[in-house]
């Protein structure tokens, strides 16, 4: 009995123990207290997700930082779906610990953040001034007056074309450039014929492609207050149905159902344009046998009254939470992305990434010549077409609302009618996001 | 007849094989091939081995990601087997009333989606962070311990102990084996093929495990390699040439603990023991 | 081997009188030694998993944004029977299970007892390959999925060549077909998986029954089912609720081959609470009283099982 006694307290010792000298191993390293250490933080850090694109850009800012701060910057890198969960454990347990100072978050999931956990986030209204930065950022940036978020990449989206497959067809860039999205289907009918490829990808469970068609009429999902679902007397959001089902219908589009086909669809010639995010610039590029065939020109509009042939796609923005360290925290955004124009020239130098600090547009950088492109100036040219993206306030529900939409298109799809599965997206909506 | 049954179980064996290892031989090829085939799901071997491995290795710290994940699935293994197959043991050969009531309420605990306990777990170690750091969050100690203690393995212990000839243990308790001696002695070399195959399983669910060590975790250096491949897929122009690289690093131990474990399935061997 | 047999059962019987007396007085005694197998599993499991499960149910009963969260009484469960995504969710994985679980099963069980036979060539390299799909990458293995019932895939590629049907089949845009990849992508990865136990399970099962049933002239088909299902259902139960657990909670094979579509066609109860509480505007409340539909759903179906399998004596 005595021995069995002994050996269970040995179990739990062992325990204990593997617990421990794991423990051990795992503090002798250089442990995140830069989050939650005493005040006056002499270490912060920062969470972002691509290591060539926005983790490159905190390090860039590192390096041209200038101020006093006697502070160090860690750079963490995480997945942004881990970067979302991490963020939503961690904040809605109550608990600090272990949460970064600055993180990136996407522009569409911001103000669910910033009402979801209200004391987390840390304000920059007075540390930035909001007026540099382009205005389409701001709405989805700031809430109940106060300013959040310090705008970073700007989405501004492009369509990417093969001049090679346009020609064939008998188009020239002008003839796709600043069209309307049905101008855009009959190019795509005509290439198909002469080239038999298709004009773009189109992912059933992604309605990308229809965010981006409305905003070109400065309407979204959700009316202005940023929750009401604006589903059913949506005329952009119709319009998009409709264009989506025509390309669909006219057989214009390759059907892909993930990321990766969608980048092999475009690196493997088979289709003719790319309506996207500039972001995709590398993945072009990636196919290098392709340089000198393709050009990017605006985003197709709809066909509305008030539409523009510019408009945006993902981006994302600086936030700085609410923890220990969050002044030196504020110190470093304001002193690199919040008023250094020459860092932007560095990110789009070094990276290609195209900020949204409206000062930093002038210089050389934007100006460079991109060989790939046949010596398009895109940096430039997507800055400018930044500018004219209409602000909408992207609110709450952009994915939950986009569940529902992407059901309703398969009904669509299906030949169920139009009003009626937007007007039941609409009552979905209306009871499930109260 | 007996020749035809023979054939047809080959036959249904090979077919069963050859599916099962496609996927796997198609990304050990992908290793060799780079992004763009990979996406396009090229079945041929390339040339770009030494650039996917070159880049991977530049570009990630590959080597700590797997000692970290090896001591994890270690640890945890070897936790898991000792305390499931002592309760195990413990609910089957001393069986009670009130132990199977105990027991059915321990069943239950594996019935909630992970995703649901998660922020409560993680409040728990947050509130001991200060205390006990070794068992607070961005700790080993609180990868390991949610996922050493299951009632899974204990369920499985105590069906296979179902199968353990009582005898035995009866056998052992006139030798004067103590109760532990029992256990140690007779059952642990007797349940051998069961242990195996708990600690394949064990060791396998520990290496994948990804949600919970993502958000326990905070600090670089302590990542496991499902972490680090996350991460490598999430950037806006991934490199699958490189992803897979990093997958199949990732495959191998556990392939290799499955290989080395295996051969205890050998038909007989409780046999000899029961003999 | 038998020689040994008798020896110990000759020693066995005159010994097991005076056993049989110390037992009594140990009666007691050993009850409590039995406590103390079982006792570091219960605190543990305690701590780690029941008292996060009932912080959980609490959760249940409120609702709001992130930590944002109020009382709403039973609002969460009523909202259950009127959302369309939830409904959707538990059908498609009521089908996922009906289907997917019986099939692996007997699958996995078939494939065992072949393994399991000595005198089978080329037993190791069977039995590896046949794990392999639990340890290949969900990432891979997602990818070759999509491939393979791609519109221009190889399943395709073979349905139209040999004429099984007169064009490609879109089979992840179909509502029909995408349950139906998601039912083979779930058995393909988990039957080696399940096949473990099975082996394990087939070392302690007496060769010498398997003797005296060929010596009476019972074939192999009567062998398996007057034999091997007998003897294994402890393990068979094991795997069957394991599995039930499993499959209710499916998600990652849904998350990576059809993300839930075309529509919400595959969905799975796991993404829909994996979106509540991450992809949207996160409703902790919410997800944790779509979690405990999981919990009532495995616990009915448990009972159900521990019923068929006459575990209560």
């Amino acid at each position: 009995m005595k021995k069995l006694f002994l050996m269970v307290l040995l179990i739990v010792g062992m325990v204990a123990l593997a617990a421990c000298s794991s423990g051990d191993e795992a503090s002798s390293g250089s442990n995140s207290e830069g989050s939650s250490g005493s005040s006056g933080a002499d270490k912060i850090t920062a969470w972002a997700w691509d290591p060539a694109f926005n983790i490159a850009a905190l390090n860039k800012a590192k390096e041209a930082y200038s101020g006093d701060g006697e502070y160090e910057v860690e750079i963490i890198e995480n997945a942004q779906d881990d970067i979302i969960q991490k963020l939503n454990t961690g904040l809605s347990s109550g608990t600090t610990k272990g949460m970064p100072n600055i993180v990136l978050i996407e522009d569409y999931r911001a103000q669910s953040f910033l009402q979801a956990y209200p004391d987390a986030f840390h304000p920059l209204t007075d540390v930035i001034n909001s007026d540099d930065f382009a205005e389409y950022k701001i709405a989805t940036t700031s809430f109940d007056g106060e300013q959040y978020g310090l705008p970073f990449d700007s989405g501004v989206a492009g369509l990417y074309v093969r001049t090679d497959y346009l020609e064939e067809a008998g188009y020239t860039v002008e003839d796709v450039t600043n069209i309307t999205w049905d101008e855009y289907i009959e190019v795509g009918k005509k290439v198909k014929e002469a080239t038999g490829k298709n004009m773009l990808t189109l992912d059933p469970n992604d309605l990308a492609q229809v965010r981006m068609m409305i905003q070109t009429t400065g309407s979204w999902y959700v009316q202005e207050d940023g929750s009401t679902p604006n589903l059913a007397d949506n005329e952009a959001l119709a319009k998009g149905f409709e264009t989506y089902k025509k390309m669909m219908d006219e057989d214009i589009a390759k059907i892909v159902s993930d990321w990766s086909q969608f980048v092999g669809a475009f690196n493997s010639g088979d289709v003719a344009s790319v309506p996207t995010g500039n972001w995709i610039t590398p993945s072009v590029k990636q196919a290098t046998d392709q340089s000198g065939k393709w050009a990017v020109v605006p985003m197709p509009r709809l066909d509305m009254d008030g539409a523009v042939n510019a408009s945006n796609l993902g981006g994302s923005s600086w936030y700085v939470l609410n923890v220990d360290g969050k002044e030196e925290a504020a110190d470093f955004l304001l002193n690199t992305f919040g008023s250094n124009p020459d860092l932007y020239q560095t990110l789009v130098k070094d990276i290609g990434a195209i900020g949204t600090y409206s000062a930093a547009a002038e210089g050389d950088a934007f100006a460079v010549e991109d060989e790939f492109f046949s010596g398009q100036q895109i940096i430039s040219d997507f800055s400018q077409w930044t500018d004219e993206i209409p602000g909408v306030n992207y609110g709450l529900h952009t994915y939950a609302i986009e569940d529902i939409l992407v059901t309703g298109m398969q009904d669509y799809l299906n030949g169920a009618e139009l009003s009626k599965v937007l007007e039941n997206a609409q009552s979905q909506a209306e009871a499930q996001l109260k | 007849m007996k020749i035809f049954q023979r054939a047809s179980i080959y036959t249904f064996l090979t077919i069963a094989a050859i599916v099962s290892i496609f996927p796997f031989l198609w990304m050990i090829v992908s290793v060799t091939n780079k992004s763009v085939d990979v996406t396009q799901g090229r079945l041929l071997p390339g040339t770009h081995l030494v650039a996917n491995l070159q880049k991977l290795f530049e570009t990630v710290d590959i080597v700590p990601a797997l000692i970290n994940s090896t001591i994890i699935a270690l640890i945890s293994t070897v936790l898991t087997l000792l305390l499931a197959s002592l309760a195990g043991y413990g609910f089957e050969m001393f069986r009670s009333r009130g132990k199977d009531i105990v027991f059915t309420i321990l069943l239950l605990s594996m019935m909630i989606p992970f995703a649901a306990i998660m922020v409560p777990l993680y409040r728990m170690f947050g509130s001991v962070t200060n205390t006990m750091p070794l068992f607070g969050i961005d700790s080993l100690g609180a990868v390991i311990l949610p996922t050493a203690t299951t009632a899974f393995f204990i369920f499985f212990f105590r069906q296979n102990t179902k199968m353990f000839p009582k005898d035995l243990v009866e056998a052992g308790r006139i030798d004067g084996l103590s109760e532990l001696g029992v256990f140690f002695r007779i059952y642990v070399p007797t349940m051998k093929t069961t242990y195996a195959a708990a600690a394949i399983i064990t060791f396998m669910n520990s290496w994948n495990n990804y949600l919970w060590p993502l958000v326990i975790l905070q600090s670089p250096e302590k990542r496991t390699i499902p972490l680090l491949i996350s991460n490598l897929g999430s950037s806006y122009s991934p490199d699958y040439g490189v992803i897979m690289s990093a997958i199949v690093i990732a495959t191998l131990p556990t392939a290799l603990v499955f290989f080395l474990m295996q051969k205890h399935f050998v038909a007989g061997m409780m046999g000899s023991v029961k003999g | 081997m038998s020689q040994q047999l008798t020896k110990k059962n000759e020693l066995d019987l005159p010994l097991r009188h005076k056993e049989t007396k110390r037992q009594k007085t140990n009666l007691y005694f050993r009850k409590k030694v039995g406590w103390l197998f079982v006792i570091i599993s219960i605190i543990a499991i305690t701590i780690f998993n029941f008292y996060p499960m009932v912080q959980a149910f609490l959760l249940s009963f409120q609702s709001g944004m992130g930590s944002n969260l109020e009382y709403v009484g039973l609002a969460n469960w009523k909202r259950l029977f009127g959302d369309p995504t939830f409904i959707a969710a538990l059908t498609n994985t009521s089908i996922f299970l009906l289907i997917q679980v019986p099939l692996m099963i007997v699958l996995a069980l078939f494939l065992s007892v072949l393994l399991n036979d000595p005198t089978l060539k080329f037993k190791s390299f069977f039995r590896i390959a046949i794990f392999l799909p639990c340890v290949t990458s969900l990432v891979a293995y997602s990818v070759i999925f999509k491939y393979l019932f791609g519109v221009d895939g190889i399943i395709n590629q073979f349905l139209v060549n040999f004429g099984f049907a007169s064009q490609a089949v879109n089979f992840l845009a179909d509502p029909f077909w995408a349950k139906v990849v998601i039912i083979l992508a779930i058995t393909w990865r988990w039957t080696g998986y399940n096949m473990i136990f099975y082996l394990s399970a087939l070392q302690n099962v007496d060769k010498s029954i398997y003797e005296a049933a060929r010596i009476d002239g019972a074939n192999a088909i009567q062998q398996f089912f007057q034999i091997t299902v007998p003897m294994l259902k402890p393990i068979i139960l094991f795997t069957s609720i394991t599995s039930t657990i499993g499959t209710l909670q499916i998600f990652d094979e849904v998350v990576n081959i059809t993300n839930g579509g075309p529509g919400n066609a595959t969905i799975s109860i796991s993404q829909y609470i994996y979106n509540l509480s991450f992809k949207y505007t996160p409703d902790f409340g919410y997800a944790s009283t779509v979690s405990y539909v999981i919990v009532i759903l495995v616990v009915i179906l448990s009972i159900i099982q521990f019923r068929v399998a006459g575990e209560k004596k």
